[in-house]
């Protein structure tokens, strides 16, 4: 068991961690090319500044209209975004292990306040769910795939909360906790969880097409 | 009755059955667990200043048995200039004595790493023993 538990926690982790970074330049690349071949008038309008503008307009809570309009939907995606990355980063049991790996650390979040803010994440998943299942326009547009992503995104994070109070099934509780974070982080280049480097792109073209072509006030 | 209405309530006694049985064992566990609560030895973590999780459980004469350890400088090494003195151990000396709470030029190693690394490395290259964290670190 042992043994097993030293691939997943070892090499297992280095091909989850180049599979993702790896992946999403493989994908980047994959994107630029295809626009290259075939949308390549784009660059005829696509400006740094409009990009820039549209980019950094999107990144400020509720400054553009969409976002003003389904307040409690855009207060629950921002806190979710920002945990999803805070939460497993400033963990100390992770904090403990980058140390023993690499000899470096950084500040971590206090165990009890993680705690919380993993409910937070699990409680914010199980509302994307239920709007996915509940809105009208959102549930046109939802397939079992998506719920699927949504779930991989929630196990980490319950097997963690569930492993950490040490409820049950201690062991295994851990063993799927690891093995689930790498599945998740193995997805990213191959599903929509590819957002986070192709959402810039979006904006970048959106921004270019409204700023600059249509010279709307609309970024 | 209908045969098929028959059916479905036995099927549903089963069900009960199951679920009553299910309940027992459960009953039982908790009741096995609440009972055996005795006091677990720990390591002293007592250098820590806020020690984020209560000290390691372990027996040492146990562990030695099963692991059939007679050799205390296996676990009670001695370094000196960074290398490994062979035939001696540390077993009268604290742990902390060289290894500081916060890793530094004298010792790389801290306390903490050290406890794990020891512990955990030796586990992963016998293929035994506890190696995640909570297995040694059993909540209070």
């Amino acid at each position: 068991m042992n043994a097993f538990i030293d691939f997943i926690m070892g090499p297992m982790v280095w091909i989850a961690f180049l599979i993702f970074i790896l992946g999403l330049i493989f994908k980047l690349v994959i994107i630029i090319k295809d626009v290259n071949d075939r949308e390549s008038y784009i660059y005829s309008y696509l400006t740094l500044k409009h990009s820039l503008r549209s980019i950094f307009a999107w990144l400020i809570p509720f400054f553009p209209q969409s976002t003003k309009q389904s307040p409690v939907f855009y207060s629950i995606s921002y806190i979710f975004h920002l945990l999803l990355f805070i939460v497993p980063i400033f963990l100390m049991s992770h904090i403990v292990l980058v140390n023993e790996a690499f000899q470096v650390s950084w500040v971590a979040l206090d165990d009890g306040l993680a705690d919380i803010l993993t409910l937070v994440v699990i409680i914010a998943l199980v509302f994307f769910a239920i709007r996915r299942y509940t809105v009208p326009e959102v549930k046109y547009l939802t397939s079992y795939k998506d719920y699927i992503l949504i779930l991989i995104i929630a196990l980490p994070f319950i097997t963690g909360f569930l492993a950490y109070h040490q409820f049950f099934l201690y062991k295994a509780m851990v063993i799927a906790h690891v093995i689930s974070g790498e599945i998740m982080l193995i997805l990213i280049p191959f599903s929509r969880f590819s957002h986070m480097i192709v959402a810039p792109l979006t904006r970048a073209y959106m921004g270019s097409e409204f700023g600059n072509v249509r010279h709307a006030k609309d970024w | 009755m209908k045969p098929w209405k028959r059916k479905s309530i036995n099927r549903e006694t089963k069900m009960k059955q199951k679920v009553i049985f299910m309940g027992f064992i459960l009953f039982l566990f908790t009741a096995v667990v609440a009972f055996s609560n005795t006091e677990l030895e720990r390591l002293d973590n007592s250098v820590f200043e806020k020690p984020h999780r209560p000290g390691a459980v372990f027996e040492h004469d146990d562990h030695n048995e099963m692991a059939e350890i007679d050799d205390c400088a296996v676990c009670h090494h001695v370094y000196e200039n960074k290398k490994l003195v062979e035939d001696e151990s540390s077993e009268d000396s604290f742990c902390s004595d060289c290894h500081f709470l916060k890793a530094n030029q004298e010792n790389l190693i801290s306390l903490e790493v050290a406890y794990h690394k020891q512990c955990r490395d030796c586990h992963f290259e016998e293929n035994k023993g506890p190696v995640l964290c909570g297995e040694c670190h059993i909540k209070e």
